[in-house]
């Protein structure tokens, strides 16, 4: 099976080692991973921001990136809903609703498609430690992602998986949120660190990397002693 | 009353702004394309509906009480004596004969307890009797079993406040009343309705005592309306 | 007062939020409760999406025929006896009560909570017409006594504690006994029965009017409602022209969303609808009865994008979920409508120009929408309102500078690599042990809350080149 990373420019810069592991653990069940090197960013900054005319051009530019792929995988619900909701943005452009209709179906966030499409649920990792998991919004809520993540992670060997309190709830990330409201979001990811201390987990796993850069970068600055980790990571741990 | 260039400017206004022509007729309501309030207790028996009831009237703090016509005079004095009944208004209802409660009030009566049925001819006196009341007592006429809800459509005969001004509202409810939910009722009044008749000036759906959680978020029981509330279910003969 | 409330800044009213610790405790404790009640109350029927999809079904077809409904409903108020007004403004429905007051020689009104008579500032009016008038809802009581404003749409009074309560109510009613809940709630209920007695008019909201015979329905649990339609010779219903269903059978499936939704109950204590005025040979129920269908607004969110935020039915569900909500309390919201729903409608109804911070006021984390028993697509309304914001040329300069940028970086890719090689050197004077604490420009905002990483010592396009050149390594 023939696959496209979509790496997210922020795994892309500051995280390549999720990168890494994703196409490992893709490779490790026989796909064909390649990476189109024009790609860049999901748009989903600016489109959040309400820039949506300008975005529209990375939006297409992202869709020409990857037209001639067979599947599109990232390691981020966040955007790669932001792909799939392209069909949305398009659908009534004569021009490009076919394509971003084509284009969403093709796409997945990794667990998502380990479980969808490959229909595996153990990828026969192991990882010793205490682990406690933040499903983040957008993967759970705006791409309905919920089970597969916690289905893949149940069945890694060693692991030992904490339920986080409120865990449904947002970490105050919300991209330019962070910086725009920045008190609003820094009383929201010290309530989600709190609630991550709380469960005495040594790695906070999550499948989207924003979030565990804010949530982990709280953490940092209270000297908590809790390793943020990309789903992707414990996946191929071997 | 309504004056009809107002309403015609507010309507034609709206029209305007959905980008069509004012409807002033022909809309008909869809078929809906689900109905999941039709499957709630559906195929339930109206003894498995007895128990769900009871096992509601426990989460909305209300008395249940079962029992059949031999016994109503002895549960409904136990109840009345219960909550301390010294004063006690009752709907006017054509079933006080049926379920013997005329002959049950009439012996109240000989133990000093007032019992007035309310009584069109007074007037507001009804008011003023009914905030003196400890318990008011009223027949429901559709009861819901989900929601420990008794359905009372209230007229002449029986008073608003009936339920409302005293401290205690007792209900009768024939087993035969019991629905599994309010669509049942629902149904009922919307086909009487398109059949023509009336509604009830007031249809009051009364889930037990009154209550706030107003403050801080605790619950208080008995605020505005009764206090407490106690159901009896009468088995049909 | 009208829907804009407290400090102009939206900042400062944020600070107010924050600052205030019993308010937020009590927020987020109420907010876990009513979470774990909805929760409750929509799993047990386990088919809550069924629910959902039925509710936003029919306010969508109520919407896309309201001049059919509100004609349907007006004349069956006029056959059962009833007048109506329609009101296009505030200050049109606001003379029309001022009138009927002045009419009745009315001395005392008893209310019911109603969010649309807070929005148009009713009870200043009937003040200014000489009257008297009492708030009931316990919550609104309290606030009324204490000349507060409501901070949540179903329980107003969230952001007060009981001590704050006995306080209130010994200044101002002499009040002399503890500050448990049910000792406050007995003195309210003393007090207010008074009122109700004594009251010349009854005033309510309206949850939803059946269109089909003319009834208005109000959802309670106190019974304050049902007094204020019962005692006074005259009841005046307001009601949002949004607020109808077709039928009887609508209600049914309506009323069970809202209360399931609200406070996890399946029914409130009270659902009372009432049609016209009372019949030959009652003696309870208003001889006279007025019902006024407002607008204020309300037209022109019809045939736009925006058309689904009037399918609301109050039940402030997106409000108990709302991480923000929580941090910073109602009142920073600046409009009596808070939460998700208000900052997607406050705008819609009372302009951009004093409400532009609202659309930002959310991380779009979606929980409102999730939680929406009739399914308004709230964050993404939220989204739509910051294109607005922007096409309008009301979003900050450095903000369309960053923006315009962004795009050009993300659709060069030459541009693009070249940044992402250099991240890493660009950011060095600011990183210690691959972490940055007090980060330059817009990184600043960042840093003052959580730290920032460095980037990465290579960028995954580069160890993918090499990998596939046989060099890569992890």
């Amino acid at each position: 099976m023939k696959v496209s990373l979509f790496i997210t420019c922020l795994s892309d810069i500051f995280t390549a080692n999720v990168g890494k592991d994703t196409v490992e653990v893709l490779e490790r069940f026989g796909c064909e991973v390649d990476f189109p090197d024009t790609q860049t960013c999901c748009g989903q900054p600016a489109y959040n921001s309400g820039y949506l005319k300008n975005t529209k051009e990375t939006m297409k530019h992202m869709m020409k990136v990857f037209r001639h792929s067979e599947y599109v995988v990232g390691p981020s619900g966040s955007c790669v809903a932001m792909l799939r909701g392209y069909a949305d943005v398009f659908k009534d452009d004569p021009e490009w609703a076919e394509e971003s209709k084509q284009f969403a179906a093709k796409c997945y966030e990794l667990s998502q498609f380990l479980v969808d499409v490959l229909k595996i649920t153990d990828v026969g990792s192991t990882f010793t430690g205490r682990v406690t998991y933040h499903p983040s919004c957008h993967m759970t809520r705006i791409l309905g992602v919920k089970e597969a993540p916690l289905q893949l992670l149940g069945n890694v060997k060693g692991i030992d998986l904490i339920g986080l309190p409120q865990a449904e709830d947002c970490c105050g990330f919300g991209g330019t949120f962070a910086v725009k409201q920045s008190t609003i979001s820094g009383e929201m990811v010290q309530e989600k660190a709190d609630h991550v201390v709380e469960t005495e987990a040594e790695y906070l796993v999550g499948g989207d990397m924003a979030c565990l850069m804010n949530i982990g970068g709280r953490l940092s600055r209270e000297g908590r002693n809790v390793k943020v980790v990309h789903l992707a990571e414990i996946l191929n741990h071997r | 009353m309504m004056d009809l260039d107002n309403r015609n400017h507010f309507l034609n206004n709206l029209a305007r702004n959905l980008g069509r022509s004012r409807r002033t007729e022909g809309v008909v309501r869809p078929k809906w394309s689900l109905n999941p309030q039709w499957d709630v207790y559906k195929d339930y028996t109206q003894d498995e509906l007895v128990d769900v009831l009871e096992e509601q009237c426990k989460v909305i703090h209300t008395t249940f009480k079962r029992t059949d016509f031999a016994n109503l005079e002895a549960v409904l004095t136990e109840t009345v004596q219960g909550h301390d009944g010294k004063i006690i208004i009752a709907a006017n209802d054509p079933r006080n004969d049926e379920y013997g409660l005329d002959s049950i009030y009439e012996s109240w009566r000989e133990d000093a307890v007032d019992v007035r049925l309310w009584n069109k001819k007074i007037g507001k006196e009804n008011q003023v009797f009914a905030e003196k009341a400890d318990i008011g007592i009223t027949f429901s006429e559709i009861t819901l079993a989900e929601s420990g809800t008794v359905t009372l459509f209230n007229d002449r005969n029986n008073g608003r406040t009936i339920s409302l001004l005293p401290r205690v509202h007792v209900v009768i409810i024939p087993k035969s009343t019991i629905v599994p939910r309010m669509t049942q009722a629902m149904r009922k009044i919307h086909e009487a309705n398109a059949q023509g008749n009336d509604v009830s000036s007031c249809v009051s759906f009364i889930s037990g005592p009154s209550n706030s959680a107003d403050i801080e978020m605790n619950l208080i029981v008995g605020v505005h309306g009764p206090v407490e509330a106690t159901y009896i279910v009468v088995d049909d003969k | 007062m009208g829907i804009r409330i407290g400090n102009p800044s939206f900042d400062k009213r944020v600070h107010e939020g924050i600052e205030n610790e019993f308010m937020i405790e009590s927020v987020s404790s109420a907010q876990g409760r009513f979470r774990s009640r909805k929760a409750a109350a929509s799993e047990e029927l386990g088919n809550w999406e069924d629910w959902r999809a039925l509710g936003e079904e029919i306010r969508t077809h109520t919407l896309e025929n309201i001049d059919f409904y509100l004609q349907q409903l007006s004349d069956n108020v006029v056959k059962r006896g009833g007048h109506v007004f329609f009101a296009e403004t505030a200050e049109e429905a606001n003379a029309y009560v001022q009138n009927v007051v002045k009419k009745k020689n009315a001395k005392k009104i008893v209310k019911s909570k109603s969010m649309v008579t807070e929005e148009i500032g009713l009870n200043k009016a009937i003040e200014e017409a000489g009257a008297e008038v009492v708030e009931t809802d316990l919550g609104e009581w309290i606030l009324q006594l204490d000349g507060d404003v409501p901070s949540h749409i179903v329980t107003p009074a969230l952001h007060l504690n009981r001590d704050q309560i006995k306080e209130t109510f010994m200044e101002k009613r002499g009040y002399d006994k503890s500050n448990t809940p049910e000792e406050l709630g007995l003195f309210a209920r003393q007090e207010l029965r008074k009122d109700f007695l004594s009251a010349d008019i009854g005033i309510t909201g309206c949850n939803f009017a059946v269109a089909e015979s003319g009834a208005v329905t109000f959802v309670t649990n106190e019974g304050n409602a049902r007094l204020a339609t019962a005692l006074p010779d005259t009841q005046i219903t307001v009601m949002g022209l949004e607020r109808i269903v077709p039928t009887w059978e609508e209600l049914d499936v309506l009323v069970s969303l809202l209360t399931r939704a609200a406070v996890g109950q399946k029914l409130t204590s009270y659902i009372t609808s009432i049609t016209g005025t009372r019949l030959a040979g009652e003696i309870d129920g208003p001889e006279e009865f007025h019902l006024v269908i407002v607008d204020n607004g309300r037209s022109k969110i019809l045939g736009t994008e925006f058309q689904s935020a009037l399918h609301c039915i109050r039940c402030a569900a997106c409000i108990n979920v709302c991480p923000v909500y929580r941090h910073i309390g109602g009142h920073a919201y600046g409009s009596i409508y808070p939460g998700p729903i208000g900052a997607v409608l406050t705008p819609l109804l009372d302009g951009y120009e004093n409400h532009k911070e609202l659309p930002y006021a959310s991380t779009l984390c979606a929980a409102c929408t999730e939680a929406c028993p009739v399914k308004i697509p709230l964050h993404e309304h939220l989204i739509r309102h910051r294109e607005i914001i922007v096409e309008n040329g009301m979003a900050p300069t450095a903000e369309k500078a960053a923006m315009n940028g962004f795009v050009k970086w993300s659709t060069h890719p030459a541009a693009y690599k070249m940044s992402a090689k250099f991240a890493r050197t660009a950011l060095k004077p600011w990183t210690k042990d691959e972490t940055i604490t007090n980060g330059p420009g817009p990184l600043k905002n960042w840093t003052e809350q959580r730290d920032f990483p460095a980037p990465g010592r290579q960028t995954f396009r580069s160890w993918f080149k090499e990998r596939e050149k046989g060099g890569g390594s992890k």
